[in-house]
């Protein structure tokens, strides 16, 4: 059988009304991804990866089992649905059935101009090797690794209320990470260009300049002081901005933690939860974030107001979180592949801009840190308690409304609550951006996000140095 | 014709010089669940990774799907593929004589068997147990994750293993609720027996720590001692050691312990092992993923540097035998060396005594975003997530949210000053409790 080609689902789908489910939808994946890896100006590995399956979600008297299988015979469909069905049975729950409420017919795909696959491994593997080998610019730099990352994803949805949603998207991205050396100090810096486009991407940056620049910025950072720790006014760049509303804001409104009493936003809708210049939203579609028209049960993505005003305005819903606080969904039932159940996830969250020039934002702070985008680390939060942290690249000391020395290793924490609360001026940029080379992570499910904003001043941010 | 042995022969016949097959099937029941079961999913997870090298030009292909013409399709891909890339002047040969030591405690037939029922009933009682400890207190999002897998290794060498595994993880997360005020506490198990957990621990643990950490917030900055709890040092250990002893940090140059091998790179108090044999150990297996026996390896000895990790390729690189530190993370992961069970000895201090004479500072319970560290510059950054303030040998104020900085490698040769007898582990990694003379701690100013 080829499994590219999905079987009949609406023939399963019927099986299990039969046996006793209320509701059951089914969902194929057909993912292909390639990873290209450069280490020292030699490929260390070519991996390339297909994903194939179907995932059935059943319900019985509101209680849901899920189950899911790579091999794609009627017999093995049979049994998955049959495995769902007994879970589901096993659950006792007094829940109402959930259901979307409008099932949706579409059928969408990313445009693209080159189709990775259409693109010969030598081509894929010498765009990385000359990027590598740009980077060696000096004797300090000790390691360089480069990454030619391509995700390709279709996806289609099936319910017994007739719904039908396909979509296809296509994830590519060069990331590269230079490793430099001066006297005993040694630093690496990490960045990375991605895009939901075809190869037309990869093959716009300019490789000449792309690695050189993380290297000099590696060899600069390595001669560079640790940051005094202490509380101070920070600006952030929009991909550090992006990653701080994500951990910071974004999992907090997450539904499916307010249901399980594990946010701090639990009960405050309608509550003043950040500074009036802060508005922020979560869509599916975007210039520069991840594709994501529908989610993974068939709802429509569209913009969703989380904080306006300062205000929070929704929380992200998939349809069981919806029902379960009286809400409409809003397209953020989530699955990181067919083997997992949707969860409530983010697709692509930012802050809208305001007026300020970023010369405005850094003119009246004494003693400040700016900070970069170049060597982000990404974050980690606890959303019930409101603790977040993330790590940051090379930033800059801020001195007199001036940028001035960097820093290395800069650690930055806050607390989900007080922490947009203390947001004084947003700038008039907007940059949102994703990433093929990992996605976030949650209860054990990792997908594709986007995430960004302007550059923002936060007056007050715990930040950890030495 | 079994599936891997379809795969090797073909690749063979279309021009590799040398092909692997690597299969792995697992089964994962994973259960999120609150103060009701919120989703429940039993997934098989399966897959095949395919490596064909020609002469000196390697390529990896993986699929999903375990049919014999995708299978066949796979081989025949991967061959292509091996042609394209570059030759790797390093790569001389795949395992070409598989070996297997007697381990013990790695599979768990109750878990291999675990009906949801079973799960549900367990979980029904451990949040019930949770909310009669005290009223204050509501279950909150906690999960189980058990897996069973079988692992089969083929090569065209005529070498053939197979293995069979079981872990299961279960964090339990406890909400407290006092005058508006809310904390969240977890606990957590990584063990490889359905038997060896306790939920009734974990539940009222968690449920008292929830109450304990409700006062908890930040304090001003800091340079202070600091005790870290087994569990949270554990973690730390790992990320910053076991990343600089893999050898293919040491042969890339990105690890800090190049050179170092017979140097004292901690104090004497420091003794790490990998034991990949470790009894019940939670990386512990016969043998590795390329199917080199398992051992155990001493890898710092009283704080001298005594051996890196290898796999096949690099130890055929450095010309030493393989310590069988080979992993694959997913079946479709990059072979490579990785820690088997990284064990920091315990030392003789029981967990009273690491506080008792302790005039200021701090106990550190829980951090998130250690991850966030360096281990090739050896900046260590983490963020207490529960923690208290130690005055005169008690612990006393509830403290979180402090950012905690340290050069890991300066920590390990001066800053260690007693190790307790308390071993625990976060997944594959095992330390006791430490105290540490001077951490710097950010806090509010």
């Amino acid at each position: 059988m080829n499994n590219d080609e999905e079987p009949d689902l609406n023939e399963i789908l019927g099986k299990a009304l039969k046996l006793g489910a209320d509701y059951a939808d089914a969902r194929f994946q057909s993912y292909d991804y390639e990873l290209i890896t450069i280490e020292n100006k030699q490929l260390k590995s070519y991996a390339s990866r297909r994903l194939g399956g179907i995932g059935i979600r059943a319900i019985t008297k509101g209680a849901v089992g899920y189950a899911s299988t790579s091999n794609l015979s009627s017999t093995s469909l049979e049994k998955t649905l049959n495995t769902a069905l007994k879970i589901a049975k096993s659950i006792k729950t007094k829940e109402p059935i959930f259901k979307p409420p409008r099932p949706n017919k579409a059928n969408t795909k990313l445009q693209i101009k080159i189709d990775p696959a259409n693109v010969s491994p030598e081509e894929k593997v010498a765009v990385a090797l000359d990027a590598n080998k740009a980077a060696w610019i000096s004797e300090e730099i000790k390691n360089a690794i480069t990454l030619l990352g391509i995700a390709k994803d279709r996806r289609a949805f099936m319910s017994t209320e007739d719904a039908r949603v396909d979509f296809e998207t296509s994830l590519v991205g060069l990331a590269h990470v230079s490793v430099a050396r001066v006297g005993d100090v040694m630093e690496n810096v990490m960045y990375w260009q991605n895009s939901c486009s075809g190869f037309e991407f990869i093959n716009s940056i300019d490789t000449n300049t792309f690695t050189p620049d993380i290297s000099n910025l590696a060899i600069h950072v390595a001669q560079s002081k640790t940051c005094p720790p202490g509380t101070y006014p920070v600006v952030l760049e929009p991909e550090a901005v992006g990653v701080i509303l994500h951990e910071a804001f974004g999992h907090a409104s997450e539904a499916d933690f307010i249901v399980t009493n594990s946010s701090v936003l639990t009960e405050k809708l309608g509550t003043e939860v950040a500074s009036e210049a802060v508005t922020l939203i979560d869509e599916g579609v975007i210039e520069g974030g991840y594709y994501y028209p529908y989610d993974d049960e068939g709802t429509k993505k569209e913009r969703t107001v989380v904080v306006e005003k300062g205000i929070l305005k929704n929380y992200l819903h998939d349809i069981h979180s919806a029902q379960q606080l009286n809400a409409e969904p809003t397209g953020n039932g989530r699955a990181q592949d067919f083997e997992n159940t949707p969860i409530v996830r983010q697709t692509n969250f930012y802050m809208q801009p305001g007026d300020f020039t970023v010369e405005e934002l850094i003119e009246d702070i004494d003693f400040g840190i700016y900070v970069g985008e170049k060597g982000l680390k990404g974050g980690e939060v606890d959303p019930g308690n409101g603790t977040f942290t993330f790590g940051v690249g090379p930033s800059r000391a801020i001195r007199n409304g001036e940028l001035a020395e960097t820093f290395r290793g800069v650690v930055i924490s806050g607390s989900i609550l007080d922490t947009l609360k203390t947001v004084d001026a947003v700038g008039k940029d907007l940059r949102v951006s994703t990433m093929v080379f990992g996605g976030c992570g949650k209860s054990g499910q990792s997908v594709f996000v986007g995430d960004g904003g302007p550059h923002v001043r936060i007056r007050k941010m715990i930040v950890g140095g030495r | 014709m079994v599936l891997t042995e379809l795969a090797v022969k073909k690749m063979m016949r279309l021009g590799a010089t040398q092909a692997e097959a690597y299969l792995r099937k697992t089964r994962v029941t994973r259960v999120n669940f609150a103060e009701k079961i919120e989703n429940f999913k039993t997934a098989e997870t399966t897959g095949i990774t395919l490596r064909a090298a020609l002469g000196k030009k390697v390529a990896m292909y993986s699929t999903s799907i375990l049919d014999e013409s995708e299978v066949g399709e796979a081989a025949t891909k991967v061959v292509k593929i091996a042609k394209a890339t570059p030759e790797d002047p390093n790569w001389k040969h795949i395992n070409q004589k598989f070996g297997s030591a007697p381990a013990e405690g790695y599979f768990d037939m109750a878990i291999k068997n675990l009906e949801t029922q079973q799960i549900v009933e367990q979980l029904n009682s451990a949040t019930a147990r949770m909310k009669n400890f005290d009223k204050r207190v509501k279950p909150a999002l906690s999960a189980l994750a058990a897996s069973a897998s079988n692992t089969v290794i083929e090569n065209s060498y005529d070498e053939h293993c197979e293995r069979e595994e079981t872990a299961i993880l279960v964090f339990l997360t406890a909400k407290a609720e006092e005058n508006a005020i809310t904390c969240n506490a977890r606990e957590f198990q990584a063990v490889k027996f359905w038997k060896q957990i306790d939920f009734e621990r974990l539940a009222e643990t968690a449920a008292e720590k929830a109450i304990r950490f409700l006062r908890a917030k930040p304090l001003p900055s800091r340079k202070t001692s600091v005790v870290i709890k087994n569990q949270a040092f554990a973690n730390m250990l790992g990320l910053m050691l076991g990343d600089p002893v893999n050898a293919e940090s040491v042969q890339s140059g990105r690890s800090p312990l190049i050179g170092k091998l017979g140097t004292k790179i901690a104090s004497g108090k420091v003794t790490v092992v990998d034991d990949g044999l470790m009894r019940f150990g939670w990386n512990t297996r016969p043998f590795d993923d390329e199917g080199h026996a398992a051992q155990k390896t001493m890898v710092v000895e009283e704080g001298v540097l005594r051996n890196y990790l290898y796999d096949a390729y690099t130890s055929l690189k450095d010309n030493v035998k393989s310590t069988g530190n080979c992993y694959r993370r997913d079946y479709w992961s990059r072979p490579q060396p990785s820690p088997s069970n990284f064990i920091l000895q315990a030392g003789e201090a029981a967990h009273e005594e690491l506080i008792r004479d302790v005039q200021d500072g701090i106990y550190v319970e829980e951090t998130i975003g250690d991850w966030l560290s360096d281990p090739v510059s050896g900046n260590l950054n983490a963020t207490i997530a529960q923690g208290y303030l130690i005055e005169n040998g008690e612990l006393t104020q509830p403290i979180k949210g402090m950012v905690l900085s340290a050069n890991f490698h300066e920590l390990i040769r001066n800053q260690i000053e007693l190790m307790g007898n308390d071993l625990d582990n976060n997944m594959q990694y095992y330390s006791p409790s430490v105290r540490i003379k001077e951490f710097t701690v950010a806090g509010q100013s």
